[in-house]
């Protein structure tokens, strides 16, 4: 045994009892417990951010029967970081149908809004990305999550030591909120899709950049406190029409998947983009976690509405740290 | 467009003397320090009772261990005492408050990794996935967190100002660390991002506004050739900046560095006219100040 193996050693005798004790506590209060019997998830093809996107978005949010009539409706897409040469963001032109197919099912408004989780520039991010020109266009409202006004919220699960987050305000005053997130790997946390995307709700101003205050709170109980506390019902579209595999969520490469997913229970939508990457969800922490309270992430209680899973799952590649969640439990 | 710019700032101002981060936010430090500093470069005897208002509530914004809150109805200590101590720099009536301040931010120092981390990282991690030494501290956003490049530089700027007036052997004990943090987090060609120059062997890209507020912050090492580099990095960054906050932090920047900003000033009248940079307090600021002559507020 040399000084690493014999390190790994020490160090699991004296986490275990720490880590059962963990296992054996409900880290959840019963406001917290949204888990429906059973769950739908859309797949619909889209081979590129066309004109007929609108009519798939369109109908993807029409077969999850949302009801938007009359509401504030909060696009949020991930929006994190812009390389001209990557496929870091949610594509515009997902947003500006996405948009458009809420406005054309009667939404009272419809606001984009992000907290850029690295950057601090929103002129430059919306310009270079090319959000800015779809907003003026639709003369559509952007709200700097980083910088809105804030509300201390209590936390409805304890996976971190935070019992209460500043929360934008902007989120209270709305009715639906929508997470648009891009299908990615990510090299802390495996996966980022509608679930991590709520990050970006979470105030710089108040955190930092990056959101350093829940890495160190750790970000699969991050994930989880966040997603169990906010005060909307949501939806998630995830633009799989091009993904990110390897060292995402910033420098892996793109993956065309062609395909938007479509939801209310973000977590089987999560699970469901997971599977279409050939990435097993129950290994992926916060997800398997997420799977006792918010959502769904078993194979069986997900009802595929669009088309099918098989038909799109493609291989995404993941780095060797989380090559674990390759192997596929069926 | 120093006129225009000005005009906007004013008509954004809140009742109760302070500016939010955009028009109808409420009042934070940040915004208000900013402001304020722009308005007092402007030297027009009609803008006194708007100064005056800001100087106000910064004042009684204060906490009493020096520090200033995030914003209106935050209560505890902030990353933003560093944009107040720079507003109230120059104020004679405000020197006691200034120091406090200063006092109060060479005591903050962001947090270091435990030993149990450490160990845990190591063994989950076969191949570090930063390259950082964790051990330089510098300054945080938020309190018990790890220290950050912004943050480092908006506390570097403010206490060198100081540094006259501040304890000794505390400002040597934090601002050198400090300065060799930022240093440390540099991308491999110059310039810098967030703070980390690269993620599981691959390399990340530094920002403008960021890199620029680092070498304002390290101005008094110009010659060393990580702020050559980073000067340079910056000059080619500023061929596509396309916006108010990073053409704004360049021009001061060049400005402090000796280089000419008349091309970057030209970039921001015209970004100017085309987003009023979406209404950010920050960004209108900024642009006051690099117009104008706001550029002795960073000079160490």
């Amino acid at each position: 045994m040399d000084r690493r193996d014999f390190l790994k050693v020490a160090a699991a005798v004296s986490l275990s009892p720490l880590l059962s004790a963990c296992e054996q506590e409900v880290r959840w209060t019963k406001a917290a417990y949204i888990k429906p019997r059973r769950s739908q998830v859309a797949i619909l093809a889209a081979k590129n951010y066309g004109k007929s996107l609108r009519d798939t978005i369109l109908r993807g949010i029409q077969m999850c029967r949302v009801e938007v009539r009359g509401k504030r409706i909060l696009l949020k897409p991930n929006l994190v970081e812009f390389d001209p040469k990557g496929v870091i963001n949610t594509h515009p032109a997902v947003v500006e149908a996405a948009a458009d197919s809420f406005k054309t099912l009667g939404a009272r408004e419809v606001i984009v809004a992000e907290g850029p989780g690295h950057r601090r520039d929103n002129e430059y991010l919306l310009s270079a990305s090319g959000l800015y020109d779809v907003l003026q266009e639709h003369h559509i409202r952007y709200v700097d999550l980083n910088s809105d006004n804030v509300r201390l919220t209590p936390l409805k699960s304890a996976f971190t030591r935070f019992n209460q987050l500043y929360l934008p305000d902007t989120l209270f005053n709305a009715d639906l909120l929508v997470s648009m997130p891009k299908l990615k790997t990510h090299h802390w946390a495996g996966v980022t899709l509608s679930l991590k995307n709520m990050f970006g709700v979470v105030p710089g101003s108040v955190y930092g950049w990056p959101k350093n205050a829940l890495h160190w709170a750790g970000i699969d109980g991050s994930i989880l406190d966040i997603n169990s506390s906010l005060p909307l019902p949501r939806f998630a579209i995830i633009d799989g029409v091009i993904g990110m595999e390897g060292n995402g969520p910033l420098q892996g490469q793109e993956k065309k998947s062609g395909v938007l997913l479509f939801g209310t229970d973000l977590v089987a939508v999560d699970a469901t983009a997971a599977r279409l990457m050939k990435i097993e969800p129950r290994k992926v922490k916060y997800l398997e976690t997420a799977g006792e309270f918010l959502g769904n992430v078993a194979y069986e209680e997900i009802e595929q509405i669009g088309e099918k899973l098989e038909r799109h799952a493609q291989d995404f590649r993941v780095i060797d740290e989380f090559s674990y969640l390759k192997k596929l439990l069926g | 467009m120093l006129q225009d710019a000005t005009a906007l700032l004013l008509a954004n101002q809140n009742a109760d003397g302070g500016w939010g981060a955009v028009p109808g936010n409420r009042s934070t430090t940040e915004s208000t320090a900013l402001a304020l500093v722009a308005l007092q470069t402007r030297e027009q005897a009609a803008l006194g009772p708007a100064i005056e208002k800001a100087k106000t509530w910064l004042i009684e914004r204060q906490n009493a261990d020096g520090s200033w809150p995030l914003a209106d109805g935050l209560k505890g200590p902030s990353w933003s005492t560093a944009f107040a101590m720079l507003a109230l720099s120059e104020s004679m009536e405000s020197t006691e408050r200034v120091i406090r301040a200063g006092r109060w931010a060479l005591a903050q120092e962001g947090s270091k990794i435990g030993l149990l981390a450490k160990l845990v990282l190591a063994l989950r991690f076969q191949k570090r996935a930063v390259h950082l030494n964790e051990d330089l501290i510098g300054w945080s956003w938020t309190p018990n967190t790890f220290s950050w490049v912004e943050p480092t530089s908006y506390f570097l700027i403010a206490l060198k100002k100081l540094k006259r007036q501040l304890p000794p052997k505390a400002f040597q004990e934090r601002v050198p660390q400090g300065e060799l943090m930022i240093y440390d987090r540099m991308c491999e060609n110059g310039g810098w991002n967030y703070g980390n120059s690269s993620v599981y062997g691959e390399r990340l890209w530094p920002y403008p506004d960021v890199t620029a507020v680092a070498l304002i912050a390290l101005q008094d090492h110009r010659e060393r050739k990580e702020n050559q580099m980073s000067l340079q990095a910056l000059g080619e960054m500023a061929k596509n900046t396309g916006s108010g906050l990073a053409l704004g932090w360049t021009s001061l920047c060049y400005e402090l560095y000796g280089k000419d900003s008349a091309a970057l000033k030209s970039l921001l009248e015209r970004r100017f006219g085309k987003t009023k940079f979406l209404g950010e307090t920050k960004a209108i600021a900024l642009s006051i100040l690099a117009m104008g002559n706001g550029v002795r507020y960073f000079r160490i």
